[in-house]
């Protein structure tokens, strides 16, 4: 009979441990971040999409329309939107941008001809109403290409310096490589929190 | 659990009890009965990809991988090593070397379909640029490209104004599927890219093509692709037999996509998985043969 409690007490504990650490699980369910990830046709946004969810990125072909994707970071849980670039559905993007927390903006730092468009693309997202005031981090991409121009550079360019009315970043990074990726990403929960307070 | 268990006894004792059992009875062994007892395609050459690769013995396994020149010498070893009689089972030998055919076909045929793919396009090459230039011309035989880089890529769906970008993962794989599909199918693939101009049901021809040619080649690679190959070539499978099949999925997803009447592109990829899905469906039954038909209503 004593036995026969000592069990029964080891499991009634047992099973009251289990029950709260359950609790404790379901109380703390991962804050969703609504992400958007923008840029020209080939600035490598669904490479990063790929890489961000530990995917194969060896057959990716142009985007039609948009992927989407959930990651798990920091106690986040990173609804990420990778939005096709060709300009053909550029006029589309303002559909999604409703509830975005940080915005994404993807250059491929390689393609010194484009810099132009990419930097007016740019400038008209800033000016969007809908986006004012959401955290914007820049992704100087493909930097290992050798005729990369480094982040510093885009960022004269683009007169990031310029911007007062949110918090921005700009992180050199290879989506081919995975190189500067979680640096990036560091900086996007962090701004999620900061926004929070 | 008990599904496991079944199946281990039978993989390692029972298949060999049984086989031996009939052997015995009706003197003949495994591929025979397979040769002689089912009809060419799927339902023969599977079966006798699965009787070689469960085999014991090392001479029928490595028929896997012999190479097509070898396949004649391998079927008289395999014959020998089974102890079988041309002049009893006088088709046996033709049956077996077709099915051989067949499943070592479908290995090498990815092979040359891989080495296309990681074929990364460049312009400095001159035959990738008289491929580009060959499927303008296919395309829009009325109309002068006015420049190498210019906007006008976009009228045939892709998304800049240098194509080369497009090709991406896969390569040159990409553009010589767009090019077969023009070349062998020019009314059809004009008619496709007619649709998908259309202001509003429209969608980028050449971009959807590297999307539909990254769908085949996932079949591919996934092996789903072996009983429509079986069904339908009675030999070794070669490159122009993995592009007619892309230029079914060409024609058919757009007649897809224009009966579906989507939103806007920007549904794209929810209508490529669900086309996908049919696909898939229609590669699950043993008599799977997908082939282009123009209906005459077009």
């Amino acid at each position: 009979m004593i036995f026969f409690n000592y069990f029964f007490f080891y499991y009634y504990f047992f099973l009251q441990g289990l029950l709260s650490i359950l609790r404790k699980l379901k109380s703390t369910p991962d804050q969703e971040v609504r992400i958007l990830l923008l840029g020209l046709d080939n600035g490598g946004k669904t490479t990063l999409l790929k890489q961000l969810a530990s995917e194969d990125i060896s057959h990716i072909t142009p985007t039609q329309g948009f992927n989407i994707k959930s990651v798990q970071s920091q106690g986040f849980k990173l609804n990420v939107w990778d939005i096709g670039g060709q300009r053909k559905i550029r006029p589309y993007w303002r559909n999604y941008f409703e509830n975005t927390d940080v915005l994404i903006y993807v250059i491929d730092s390689a393609d010194r001809k484009r810099f132009e468009e990419t930097g007016q693309e740019l400038a008209e997202l800033l000016d969007e109403e809908k986006l004012s005031g959401v955290p914007v981090l820049i992704f100087a991409n493909k930097q290992d290409l050798l005729t990369a121009a480094p982040a510093s550079e885009i960022a004269e360019g683009l007169n990031l310096h310029t911007i007062r009315d949110r918090m921005w970043q700009i992180q050199s990074c290879s989506a081919l490589t995975g190189e500067g990726i979680q640096e990036g990403m560091n900086w996007v929960c962090k701004s999620v929190n900061a926004k929070k307070k | 659990m008990l599904g496991c268990v079944w199946h281990y006894v039978y993989t390692s004792f029972l298949r060999y009890w049984l086989k031996w059992f009939i052997r015995q009875v009706t003197g003949t062994c495994e591929l025979q009965r397979i040769c002689d007892g089912y009809q060419a395609g799927a339902a023969r050459a599977t079966r006798t990809e699965y009787s070689l690769r469960s085999s014991k013995n090392k001479v029928l396994r490595a028929a896997l991988e012999t190479k097509k020149a070898d396949l004649w010498p391998r079927v008289d070893l395999i014959m020998k090593e089974k102890n079988i009689k041309p002049q009893k089972d006088p088709q046996f030998k033709e049956r077996l070397h077709i099915c051989l055919l067949q499943i070592t076909g479908y290995s090498s045929l990815f092979v040359s379909v891989e080495n296309l793919r990681k074929e990364v396009f460049d312009s400095d090459n001159p035959e990738h640029e008289a491929m580009l230039m060959k499927l303008w011309h296919l395309l829009m035989p009325t109309v002068n490209l006015e420049s190498r880089v210019t906007k006008q890529w976009g009228d045939i769906g892709f998304q800049g104004d240098d194509p080369k970008t497009d090709f991406r993962g896969m390569g040159v794989l990409g553009l010589s599927n767009l090019v077969f599909f023009s070349e062998n199918y020019t009314m059809e693939a004009r008619q496709v890219l007619s649709h998908a101009n259309h202001p509003k049901l429209g969608y980028s021809y050449a971009i959807v093509g590297i999307n539909l040619t990254e769908m085949v080649y996932s079949l591919l690679r996934s092996d789903a692709l072996k009983p429509h190959f079986y069904n339908t070539v009675q030999g070794s499978p070669e490159l122009q037999h993995f592009q007619q099949l892309y230029c079914y999925l060409a024609y058919e997803f757009d007649k897809f996509w224009v009966a579906e009447e989507p939103e806007s592109i920007m549904q794209f990829n929810q209508y490529r998985e669900k086309f996908h899905n049919i696909v898939r469906t229609h590669l699950q039954d043993p008599d799977v043969s997908l082939k282009l038909s123009v209906s005459a209503a077009n």
